[in-house]
């Protein structure tokens, strides 16, 4: 522990993914994100459901396929890639899948993992923050503007050239 | 890999409960918008809950620390991956109807990830040249050092490098006050009015899941009309960032900063933040 610098514990990738741990503490995220959905867009947890219900099993397709891929992309990529096909128009279930997930709140989905966040920072997130001091903070809004503005200017004239 | 079994339940359940009311809270307040001349702040739910939870962090508050142990804040960080799953999974399903939009945005989606390197441009200089940093400069300005990139950092230099510590630095300024910096910065941009609105969305994409929602909700609160191209856009090239992101760190950002360090740094600069 004196020479590691430990950041937020990070679930394993691929092959190290455990299914089963994952299945059951999905189930509990988005039971939070059905109540949040719930206050949030006044569509009850009931209506909301199949939806939900939808997001559950794309994320664990998701996990499976990076489980058992033979090379590396991140668990996110592959549950996007899911998600995004099983919505294209004309593939069977898709009109169902996002008239179902038209019922949840995007942002709400993302509420639940930022309240996690908040409550898993530790001290030495907390020091190191402190540590670096005013200059780090400095460059990191640097960073953070910096990614943006750039990638902006480039999509902005693209999208200026090829309209 | 963290389960909820081995005598863990308690401090598990006494986790989720207090994720589930501060959700409550957050969602309850809702968003809330204050307008600064023509263009908006912008404040959301997820802003709420990240400062709800630091608030009530057993690092923070001592008190929570009672309920909240050491087991249950070691199961939050294992959360906050799981619980963004279900998110990245509803971001993906607003890509496949707009489909059409998406391949017609193509080029410049793609082009779009080159512009990741802006940090470079921005941060760079400013490390280097005005703060007169040391190698911690690289480390920091190289990309916006969200986990994978972090990972690149630890394997090239280790983490107790000056390099490392300036990655990490970042890190933790980004994990601190990202989502408050990218709900606030789109919005704004927008008022300009210089920027197409299709632009600033598919920018959004900068492989951090928290930075992508506070983006992408901002900018869908002050032009809701496009809100479906916006997360469409957005959740498009966010997943680009994920399949490219690390690569592009490790062939193009590190070695392009590693060598504007050696050609502009001055040779004899110590590093500035070890002590």
């Amino acid at each position: 522990m004196n020479n590691e610098i430990s950041i937020t514990e990070a679930p394993a990738e691929g092959r190290a993914i455990d299914l089963a741990s994952h299945a059951v503490l999905l189930v509990v995220v988005c039971a939070i994100a059905l109540v949040g959905n719930w206050v949030a867009t006044k569509v009850t947890p009931l209506d909301a459901l199949p939806g939900m219900a939808c997001l559950y099993v794309m994320t664990m397709v998701g996990l499976v396929i990076a489980k058992y891929m033979p090379f590396y992309l991140p668990s996110v990529a592959w549950i996007s890639l899911v998600a995004i096909i099983a919505t294209i128009p004309g593939v069977p279930g898709a009109a169902f899948v996002s008239e179902a997930v038209s019922k949840i709140n995007f942002l709400v989905m993302a509420t639940p993992a930022l309240a996690y966040a908040g409550l898993a920072l530790t001290q030495q997130e907390f020091t190191i923050a402190r540590k670096s001091g005013w200059k780090i903070v400095v460059v990191a809004i640097c960073v953070m503007f910096g990614t943006y503005i750039g990638s902006v200017v480039i999509a902005d004239l693209t999208l200026r050239i090829t309209g | 890999m963290a389960t909820s079994r081995g005598g863990a339940i308690g401090p598990a359940i006494v986790l989720h409960l207090a994720v589930l009311a501060i959700v409550l809270v957050s969602e309850y307040i809702g968003l809330i918008r204050v307008p600064i001349g023509i263009a908006a702040v912008i404040l959301l739910p997820i802003l709420y809950a990240f400062a709800l939870g630091i608030i009530f962090n057993p690092n923070v508050l001592k008190v929570t620390g009672k309920v909240l142990n050491h087991k249950a804040t070691k199961l939050a960080g294992t959360m906050i991956t799981i619980a963004i799953m279900p998110f990245i999974a509803r971001f993906g399903t607003t890509v496949g109807p707009q489909i059409k939009e998406i391949i017609a945005a193509g080029p410049a989606l793609i082009l779009q990830e080159i512009g990741n390197l802006g940090t470079i441009v921005v941060a760079f200089p400013v490390a280097v040249f005005l703060l007169r940093m040391g190698r911690e400069a690289v480390g920091a300005s190289y990309s916006i050092d969200r986990e994978p990139n972090l990972a690149l950092i630890a394997d090239k230099y280790g983490l107790n490098s000056p390099e490392g510590a300036g990655a990490m630095g970042v890190y933790a300024t980004g994990t601190l006050i990202g989502t408050f910096i990218f709900a606030i910065m789109p919005p704004l941009i927008h008022g300009l009015g210089i920027f197409d609105v299709r632009a600033l969305a598919m920018s959004c994409g900068v492989g951090s899941g928290s930075m992508l929602a506070a983006c992408t909700g901002g900018l869908a609160a002050v032009v809701p009309d496009q809100k479906d191209l916006i997360l469409a856009l957005a959740a498009a090239s966010n997943i680009l960032t994920y399949a490219t992101g690390l690569y592009a760190g490790l062939f193009v950002a590190l070695p392009l900063t590693e060598w504007l360090y050696r050609t502009f740094a001055p040779a004899d600069r110590a590093s500035t933040l070890q002590h």
